[in-house]
């Protein structure tokens, strides 16, 4: 049962770290929109817009 | 799912109107559209390879202006002022949000996100489905804010400049924070409940001194960020209200929380006892949760709200030297001098500097009779000019007008907890102490018995007492009720508007309009053959002359597209003096000579044919009729469907008319209402629905006109359809968004359902309080059995209003 005192501080750190990633996800912004990413999946994939021609940026954001 | 017939436009669903042949390409197949908007819009997005919005769009598109380039100028001129708008990022980067109408699913986000990304200087795009922003990360030096809202406008859809970003920043922020701790207690939870089993198998089996002292400060570790983090609202919220001197719900949670965390504490320093983390944690789980939901939902609801306190024009007329030109209301500085024509409110707080008219200040005073404004008169924005086109120099404007304060204090009010109806305001304080009482005397009563059962007895009836569920019970439904209205195109402006609905057993219809589509056209044009000299092209354009300043339906007809005819001899003309007889005509000089157009009634006309054909309009000057314009209004694509179904449901049905016996039995006989009055005047139709409610009935009044405005002030509920004056928009308790008469019966089935799920949700919550306080005081109910139950039956009445949420075509049953 000593493995008690090793693995339940081990879960603390994770819970610190589960926490930490919470917070941040929620302030910039990732559950403001709950319901159009889901779509985006369907949407994004086999039809992409024509590239314009002064959008080269576009590809080096992706 | 969506239903689309044959002769409705491909993009906004409408119907297309007779004589209108244009065509998007799609798949090698020609689709109708309705008007060139929608066509350029469909063009726009086919071009862009953007098709696929049309396969995965739950709901149809918005109805596209036509005219986008006088929109497109009007932003132009907030360019140079851009700065005033958005917030200022890192590397000049600019954080724009946009209020933007039209956005109906996910699948409007998305096509939003691929054009709007693809116009330069634009970094990122996201949009809100559920509140309608859009959140543009632009660099200035690329694009204009004018470029910004062309990318929105292209698409079809219309963005506003949010008046209160302030406040939706703030409720972001709120809706953050909330989403933080409810993350917190259900990590926190999920932990302590896992220390929580290895207690309990302790208890069971067997458990070393230390291991169980262990885990017992292991979960008071867990349970003291949470307590802290996420529990600090309801020990806010229980002080806030002590101090008040009114104890609200929040007390007996607050004081079940510390109580019940002090004790375990308590009970663990000491050694001996239980400990009760886990029902701590839970509880501010729970708690949090049932808060977070209502939050949302009321947030939700609030976009109608802000919605309909954009009480202000948004664009204004300026007049200057050169002529007139339209800039953005909020625009308006002290002095500028403005034209507002009738049926429109004026843009800013102002005098009269020209002209006599009548101003609708029901928005300020709750009177809706209209009172007179002449010369140097003050006059306050969102007020609404009724009768005469008048000019006005500006005295304030923008955020400074009155109505901008009373709109905050609107915003205000609403942001405030949906007052719970349940429990009046005096009744909260003398539950709370009877709650105290109640928990005082278990502890005394177990004390007597067995002491130690009697805290965790107290305890218990301390959490079972929380009247979540009960105080959840009418504003959630009604927050979804709202939400729920709004998915389908109607947005309720009035909450006691839908008990009533669902009383309601007569339904008035005004006709032009309502009942038909309202936008009338020339079929023919009759010239008085005595009158040779005028052709049917100068008879059109002395019409439109006359007509412009008219917000009446009729008027829309005489529209002169002087681009049509581009040559410069077909430049409209000009009219001076415009007066507006209320539902008869118009007068007005050009070039000098007097003319009337209007009702056979309000123009000299020959009689022999004034009787043949009652609803034409004629034209004449002083020496007689000139030419008579035969228009022709035709009857909205699902009245009769929708008017079936009305009488199915055994309601009275009666249309109600200011338009010719001719016109309105054309009407009511294709829609078999009995029940019909032509010519009526809107004190006619005033004294009619007061002979209606006199003899007991309740009262549904369907309108769109300023005219109507009476009338659906004082019937028991009203509605106005799409496109309807803004007079008749604010006197109605809900306004349908679209052009669809089903959402008449599709709001009384939700009315009908909300009534029913109101009634659920009271029973449930006063069943579960009655019969979980016996248990909790008899000892028999645990106290992390009371807050598990107490939690449930608040989820469970915020689910069971969450029903009405969803869309008819996922829930048949509906």
């Amino acid at each position: 049962m000593n493995m008690l005192y090793v693995l339940i501080p081990l879960a603390l750190m994770l819970l610190a770290v589960a926490v930490w990633a919470l917070v941040w996800a929620i302030r910039s912004g990732q559950f403001d929109d709950l319901e159009s990413h889901g779509w985006s999946v369907v949407l994004d994939d086999d039809q992409k817009p024509p590239p314009h021609p002064d959008d080269d940026k576009e590809e080096e954001k992706k | 799912m969506m239903e689309r017939t044959e002769s409705a436009c491909f993009h906004c669903g409408e119907p297309v109107p007779d004589g209108v042949s244009l065509f998007v390409l799609r798949d090698g197949q020609q689709k109708p559209v309705c008007c060139s908007g929608c066509q350029a819009v469909a063009e726009l997005i086919f071009s862009s390879g953007l098709g696929r919005y049309y396969q995965f769009r739950q709901d149809l598109g918005r109805k596209a202006e036509e005219d986008l380039e006088k929109d497109i100028e009007a932003w132009r001129g907030c360019d140079d002022r851009q700065s005033l708008w958005g917030a200022e990022l890192a590397d000049g980067k600019r954080d724009l949000l946009l209020q933007t109408e039209g956005i109906r699913c996910a699948a409007c986000a998305w096509l939003i996100r691929s054009h709007v990304e693809n116009k330069p200087g634009v970094d990122s795009v996201q949009v809100d489905t559920a509140t309608g922003y859009t959140r543009i990360i632009w660099r200035p030096d690329d694009n204009h804010l004018s470029g910004l809202a062309a990318a929105l406008m292209e698409l079809g859809y219309k963005p506003h400049l949010p008046l209160a970003s302030a406040e939706e920043q703030g409720r972001q922020e709120e809706r953050r924070n909330s989403m933080k701790r409810l993350g917190v207690a259900g990590l926190g939870m999920m932990q302590v409940m896992m220390y929580a089993v290895g207690l309990y198998a302790g208890d069971a089996f067997g458990i070393a001194v230390a291991e169980r002292s262990f885990l017992e400060w292991v979960s008071l570790m867990v349970t003291l960020p949470v307590l802290i983090y996420s529990g600090r609202i309801f020990f806010e919220g229980a002080f806030r209200s002590l101090k008040a001197g009114s104890p609200g719900m929040d007390v007996p949670v607050a004081l079940a929380i510390s109580l019940a965390f002090i004790a375990s504490c308590y009970n663990f320093f000491t050694g001996k006892g239980e400990v009760w983390f886990d029902s701590v944690v839970m509880f501010i789980f729970f708690l949090s949760l049932g808060r977070h939901i209502e939050m949302m939902l009321r947030h939700r609801n609030l976009q109608a709200g802000a919605a309909l306190a954009r009480l202000l024009p948004e664009w204004a007329e300026r007049l200057t030297d050169d002529g007139r030109e339209t800039i953005p209301a909020s625009d308006l500085a002290d002095g500028d001098r403005v034209l507002v024509r009738a049926g429109e409110s004026f843009p800013a707080d102002g005098a009269l500097d020209s002209g006599a008219t009548e101003v609708d200040e029901a928005l300020l005073t709750g009177e809706s009779r209209p009172v007179a404004r002449g010369a140097g008169d003050l006059v306050i924005a969102g007020t609404i000019n009724l009768s005469q086109p008048v000019e006005m120099t500006v005295t304030a404007s923008g955020q400074e007008t009155t109505v901008s304060a009373l709109g905050r204090l609107l915003l205000l009010a609403q942001s405030r907890r949906p007052s719970s109806n349940v429990m009046p305001v005096w009744l909260v304080p003398v539950f709370i102490v009877a709650v105290l009482v109640i928990a005082g005397g278990t502890w005394l009563g177990w004390q007597l018995v067995d002491p130690g059962r009697a805290f965790a007895a107290m305890l218990s009836v301390l959490v079972a007492s929380c009247p979540c569920a009960l105080s959840l019970a009418l504003p959630v439904v009604y927050a979804a009720a709202s939400r729920r209205l709004l998915d389908e195109g109607i947005l309720l402006t009035r909450g006691e508007a839908l008990p009533a609905l669902t009383q309601t057993d007569t339904v008035i219809f005004d006709k032009t309009g309502t009942l038909t589509s309202g936008q009338p056209e020339v079929v023919a044009i009759q010239i008085n053959p005595q009158r040779p000299e005028i052709s049917e092209q100068r008879a059109l354009r002395i019409a439109a002359a006359l007509e412009i300043a008219s917000a009446h339906p009729i008027a829309g007809a005489f529209r002169w597209d002087g681009a049509e005819n581009g040559t410069g001899a077909n430049k409209p003309l000009v009219a001076e003096k415009i007066t507006i007889h209320s539902a008869s005509g118009v007068s007005g000089l050009i070039a000098g000579a007097a003319w009337k157009i209007g009702k056979a009634g309000f123009v000299p006309n020959p009689s022999a044919a004034a009787t043949d054909n009652d609803d034409s309009i004629w034209l004449a000057d002083d020496q007689g009729w000139v030419a008579r314009f035969e228009l022709q209004d035709s009857l909205r694509p699902d009245a009769e469907f929708t008017i079936q179904q009305l009488k199915r449901q055994g309601l009275e049905l009666a249309v109600l008319s200011g338009d010719s016996r001719k016109a309105v039995d054309r009407v009511a006989d294709r829609l078999q209402i009995s029940d019909r009055a032509a010519r009526q005047t809107p004190e006619m139709k005033l004294a009619r629905l007061e002979e209606l409610r006199n003899s007991g009935k309740h009262v549904l009044m369907v309108g769109d006109g300023v005219n109507d405005a009476p009338v659906l002030a004082a019937a028991d509920v009203s509605m106005t359809v799409k496109g309807g004056a803004e007079l008749a928009n604010s006197a109605a308790d809900m306004i349908l968004t679209s052009e669809s008469l089903e959402l008449v019966n599709k709001a009384i089935h939700a009315a009908r359902r909300t009534r029913e799920l109101v009634r659920q949700n009271l029973t449930w919550a006063v069943m579960y309080n009655a019969s979980v306080m016996p248990l909790a005081v008899s000892g028999m109910l645990k106290p992390w059995m009371a807050a598990l139950g107490m939690s449930l039956s608040s989820l469970l009445v915020v689910a069971n209003a969450s029903r009405l949420v969803k869309r008819n075509t996922e829930n048949p049953a509906l």
